[in-house]
């Protein structure tokens, strides 16, 4: 049913982000991208589900045309991305990446200074970059930290604005490389919440994450990267029920989710229709106990 | 205690003050004390100046004495050298070794060099721990220093502090397996750290650049220039 609505909304969206094939070497050597193909709807919140050296942040640097791939296109709204100088800053504003560590992304001596960087080098005017800072800081929760120097921050802030800095340039879509590691489960949960939020207001939202458990919670569909090829994708039902996928990515279902195949195989019948988020686990257990 | 002077800097009494007033304070008494020829002079600057810092600005003497020892151990190895292996004309005290003398010249420049330098550590005391490297770099900038130099400056003080604190965990993590019980261990310990911080550098600055680039850098560091909207 669910699903079923979800085809309905998409009908008539076009591809936000297209990957095309894309084939990417470091030194002539190592492939880290074997023939990578993808396409990301408009406003879909997405997981990039491998494990650590699956090529998920060399992926990610080809969207804006950090690196060029050898073989492959990228299409950003339809539109193929050119490595001129003039389109390159077209599409990093459309684009933009938050990367893992906050540290390598806030350089500015202080807070406001660095979500600047981004809107000043769109060559905007000063009032409207004044404007996008104090409303990106207000967007993460940050206000009032402006002439913060970053590294009296703690991780959480920092990271909150790392996404400031992205924020404040407008993008159409938001790549975040795992946005939630060395974070706290608070810290966690206070991420994907204004994540969810940025979602709502019509930004693509592209993850990579090996935290399986608030995937479902979140994104709308998955991909899986093993060894710079895609093995799988599908909504997160669709991918959490192959067992020889989740395998070779070296991942695991939602802890939610093993507790119900555990208690399939004491003897329940799960139809199989196997909860991923909390909330759907809520509903089964309730169905359980009244049938019982 | 742990000594941060980016933190003493944004949390002193004298933060808010006109930067271009320190700045030129500090130059101009540079300046002075450099160029006048007078003990006194250096010794009643010191004393000015460490109260203020200290009175004034309101920073912790701990802070500031620790702020001092290292210039201040530098100073003492290079008046001694001074006093012992410069200088000629009459000799006032004979070591007897190897012909080491001290003369009534290399005495006078010993003691000279020591009170101006003396005399100079409180005046760029006052400014490096008083005042915000972001706001002493925007005034370098509206005064016409070469931008390059204020970006160069810039982002070597932000990588300062992950340098610190990466040098920081791996040196814990060396004295966990007792990388420093001994002094053969210490030197290799120290070997290892120093070509790793390297290694890591080369790293960092290539992720840096990736991520100055996604934010549309073009070579050039731009100005923000926010009005007060406080009010």
């Amino acid at each position: 049913m669910v699903s079923y609505q979800f085809m309905n909304q998409k009908i008539g969206v076009i591809n936000m982000l297209e990957v095309q094939n894309l084939k990417y070497s470091y030194n002539n050597d190592y492939q880290a991208l074997k023939g990578v193909s993808l396409k990301i709807d408009e406003g879909d919140m997405v997981a990039l589900l491998g494990k650590n050296g699956a090529g998920k942040s060399t992926l990610f640097l080809h969207l804006n045309g950090i690196y060029e791939p050898d073989e492959g296109k990228v299409f950003i709204d339809g539109e193929e991305l050119k490595y001129d100088k003039k389109s390159l800053l077209k599409f990093r504003q459309k684009v933009g990446i938050v990367f893992q560590n906050p540290d390598d992304q806030i350089f500015a001596p202080t807070v406001e200074e660095d979500v600047a960087f981004g809107p000043l080098n769109l060559g905007l005017p000063m009032e409207e970059v004044q404007d996008r800072v104090e409303e990106a800081l207000a967007r993460v929760g940050m206000s009032g930290t402006e002439k913060i120097a970053p590294h009296h921050l703690s991780g959480g802030q920092k990271k909150r604005v790392a996404i400031a800095g992205i924020l404040a340039m407008k993008p159409e879509i938001m790549v975040l490389d795992e946005p939630t590691a060395g974070l706290d489960p608070q810290g966690v949960e206070n991420l994907v919440t204004l994540l969810k939020e940025l979602n709502d207001e019509g930004i693509t939202i592209v993850i990579s994450t090996h935290e399986v458990d608030l995937v479902p919670d979140y994104a709308n569909k998955i991909f899986v990267l093993v060894d710079g090829e895609l093995i799988a994708e599908g909504t997160p039902k669709e991918i959490f029920a192959q067992p020889e996928v989740l395998e070779k990515a070296n991942l695991k279902v939602p802890i939610v989710t093993e507790l119900f195949q555990q208690l399939e195989s004491e003897g329940y019948d799960m139809e199989n229709d196997y909860p991923l988020t909390i909330r759907e686990a809520k509903d089964k257990f309730l169905n359980l106990i009244n049938k019982n | 205690m742990k000594f941060d002077m980016d933190y003493i800097a944004h949390n002193n009494a004298l933060t808010e003050f006109n930067p271009y007033f320190k700045l030129f304070l500090t130059i101009i008494l540079l300046i002075v004390t450099l160029a006048l020829d007078n003990l006194y002079f250096d010794i009643i600057i010191f004393i000015i100046m460490s109260f203020v810092i200290l009175a004034i600005a309101k920073i912790n003497y701990k802070s500031y004495l620790k702020f001092l020892t290292i210039p201040m151990a530098f100073l003492i190895i290079t008046c001694l050298f001074l006093i012992f292996f410069f200088g000629s004309g009459e000799v006032i005290y004979d070591t007897k070794i190897f012909g080491i003398v001290v003369t009534q010249n290399s005495l006078h420049y010993g003691v000279y060099t020591f009170f101006r330098v003396l005399g100079c550590l409180p005046c760029l005391g006052f400014l490096a721990l008083t005042t915000p490297i972001a706001k002493v770099l925007h005034c370098l900038g509206t005064l016409k220093v070469p931008k390059i130099m204020i970006e160069i400056g810039l982002l070597m003080y932000n990588t300062i502090f992950i340098f610190l604190n990466e040098i920081d965990t791996m040196q814990k993590a060396q004295q966990t397996r007792l990388g420093y019980h001994s002094y053969t261990t210490s030197f290799k310990s120290l070997g290892a750290l120093v070509s790793t911080i390297f290694l890591r550098s080369l790293d960092k600055s290539e992720i840096l650049q990736n991520s100055l680039d996604s934010r549309g850098y073009n070579g050039e560091l731009p100005v923000y220039e926010p009005k007060d909207r406080s009010n």
